[in-house]
């Protein structure tokens, strides 16, 4: 028993010590989100503020269209998001039930996007999207991101976990596809589905270099670039402000990961039901 | 007619055959079991009849007209496969009438063929349980419930006991014949279980490697095997095969002889074939520690006890011959004299594994 507990005791202080670790930041920025400026540079690692204030906040949305800032993302991220899952939930099902020619040379070459880096696709997508006239547009930031090689690779993986013999009683019944992505399928894979949603409404939530180009007025702006407003030489070195843009900035993800939590951890579905 | 005919039917998975050109009639409302050893095909038959597997040559009849090209959807059969495929995310309810539903089969005709299947299959009260919360067999019917509302032509059933424990085995084998003769449908029935295959079956189809061995009844099948594999398969103990040689109304294996009625020495004259295969079940074998006429000398290599009754191996001419007795009163090592009883015995081509045929008088 004493060799166990001296050996777990090892690890509980190594996960508390990356606990510790991962959320000093995000600590340190509600902090400072409630400190003055001043008290802000004396009293730095001060977790409780000396004299707590809003006034952050109210700059914060006083200075910028805040509101909108906050739908402006919000839309963003919501449209890629679904519209990625759409198309990955069907790709995958296509990848997975139906056979075609060169089925895996063309899933290969899918799946190698993955590995193409951003900065390749970036110039040929600003052109096409100033071609489209979708300069300084939230479509311009959506269009070229409705659909995603890692969903795919994701839900199929997911999809391949289901045991074949249900979608050929379905097939037996006569039921169409789309009946059984929806009746069965999405049932059965829902949490792959799900956090993959969001794993792509977290990325697109924290985008910033694809939106900069396209985005220029402050009214169609996005919340990583409000925050870059207030950190750059535009905004000054008002460090506490931007923290409560960060927190501001925060809020969101984090309601949506503590619904959809349980379906984050467990992304196995329970598929197959054997005697 | 309600029947699904295999004409010239082959199956490739690219060089690997697994169904040898395939020539089966199923008839009208039988129970026709497929039966064979792992791998040999007989899942595949089935799920080529479901259309679930497409065709590498040859032509499927179902209902007269070539299905071939059907998709599974439009071949009106029913199938209850061997993990159940019951839908973990519906109730038990939803997963017998799911079907029903899509196809918007009014609500009432629903209820009924509901009420019908669960009061046939012993469901009642469970309607509203999830897969994860039945026992295997309460599973097992609802994946048969899901296949009766359907109300098709064929039913097909892929190894559907073999999760179930023998106890439960026994008693949803009597469930599926009263199944099969309550709604009549053309039942087609894979399993590799000769005891089920034999009690289920009006007729029994013998695949090994893809080729159709014997299909017959399931008396048949047992007492009048068409080949070595058949006889090999069928029974447990399986049956004794040992070379022998036919010359002047007698059979030689190694030094010794054996005396043939002249019945089967007719037959062998017929068939033309000298050299042969003997085959005799081990219930079938008379053996004695005392000399008897007509009967081949061995000695016992060793005994086994199966409860109720003895299983003796014996060697004899260097072939190993296993024969059964109520009770025992040989040890290893002790000479015994054996005779087969000449009514139950098999003979067959030695070239081509083939039954020389039966008199007439058996």
């Amino acid at each position: 028993m004493k060799i166990k507990f001296t050996s777990e005791l090892k690890w509980h202080i190594i996960l508390i010590l990356f606990i510790i670790v991962s959320l000093f930041p995000i600590v340190f920025a509600i902090s400072s989100s409630f400190k003055t400026l001043n008290e802000a540079y004396s009293n730095v690692f001060g977790i409780i503020p000396n004299s707590p204030t809003i006034n952050n906040y109210t700059e914060v949305f006083t200075r910028l269209p805040f509101f909108k800032i906050t739908i402006n993302t919000f839309s963003i991220a919501a449209c890629v998001t679904l519209f990625k899952t759409i198309t990955a939930l069907f790709a995958a099902y296509s990848f997975v039930y139906f056979d075609f020619k060169y089925k895996n040379i063309i899933y290969f070459f899918l799946i190698s996007t993955i590995f193409i880096p951003f900065t390749v696709t970036m110039i040929p997508n600003y052109l096409t999207i100033s071609k489209l006239n979708l300069n300084d547009n939230l479509l311009g930031v959506i269009l070229p991101q409705l659909s995603d090689a890692t969903g795919i690779f994701l839900i199929r993986q997911a999809i391949r976990g289901v045991p074949p013999s249900l979608i050929e009683v379905a097939k037996l019944e006569k039921i169409g596809h789309l009946r059984i992505i929806k009746d069965i399928l999405v049932p059965l894979v829902k949490p792959a589905i799900i956090s993959t949603g969001i794993m792509f409404f977290i990325n697109s939530w924290n985008e910033y270099v694809w939106p900069v180009l396209i985005l220029k007025s402050k009214e169609n702006f996005t919340l990583p670039l409000a925050l870059q407003l207030f950190i750059s030489s535009e905004g000054g070195t008002d460090f506490t402000i931007a923290m409560a843009v960060s927190v501001v900035t925060m809020i969101i993800p984090l309601v949506l990961y503590i619904i959809f939590q349980k379906y984050i951890i467990n992304t196995f579905a329970s598929s197959g039901i054997k005697g | 007619m309600k029947e699904i005919i295999f004409e010239n039917i082959c199956k490739s998975y690219g060089k690997t055959k697994v169904v040898n050109n395939l020539n089966l009639t199923i008839k009208e409302g039988e129970r026709l079991v497929l039966l064979g050893p792992s791998g040999c095909g007989k899942s595949t038959i089935l799920r080529i009849i479901a259309g679930l597997e497409d065709i590498t040559s040859g032509k499927l009849y179902m209902n007269d007209d070539c299905v071939n090209d059907v998709p599974s959807g439009d071949r009106n059969v029913a199938m209850v496969f061997q993990n159940y495929a019951l839908f973990p995310h519906m109730t038990v309810e939803d997963n017998i009438t799911y079907g029903l539903k899509v196809h918007k089969v009014p609500k009432e005709e629903v209820k009924k063929r509901l009420e019908a299947a669960l009061e046939m299959l012993k469901l009642k009260g469970l309607e509203n349980r999830k897969p994860k919360d039945l026992s295997g067999g309460q599973r097992q019917r609802v994946a048969l419930a899901r296949a009766v509302v359907k109300k098709s032509d064929f039913f097909l059933l892929d190894e559907p006991l073999s999760n179930l424990d023998a106890q439960l085995r026994g008693h949803a084998r009597k469930e599926l014949v009263k199944i099969h003769e309550t709604c009549g449908q053309t039942f087609v029935y894979v399993t590799h279980d000769q005891v089920e295959a034999m009690t289920v079956g009006d007729r029994v189809a013998l695949m090994n490697e893809g080729t159709l061995q014997m299909i017959d009844t399931p008396h048949n099948v047992y007492n009048k095997p068409a080949n070595v594999f058949t006889a090999k398969f069928i029974g447990a103990p399986s049956t004794n095969i040992f070379p022998v040689d036919y010359l002047d109304g007698k059979i030689a294996l190694g030094n010794q002889n054996l005396i043939l009625p002249q019945m089967w020495i007719n037959k062998i004259v017929d068939s033309g074939c000298k050299n042969l295969y003997f085959g005799i079940r081990p219930e079938h074998i008379n053996f004695s520690r005392i000399e008897i006429d007509n009967a081949f000398k061995g000695f016992v290599k060793y005994i086994e006890d199966y409860g109720n009754r003895f299983g003796i191996y014996i060697e004899v001419e260097g072939n190993e011959i296993i024969a059964m007795c109520d009770k025992n009163q040989l040890k290893s090592g002790d000479i015994v004299y054996f005779s087969p009883d000449f009514t139950k015995i098999h003979l067959f081509d030695r070239n081509t594994t083939m039954s020389i045929g039966y008199p007439e008088e058996l």
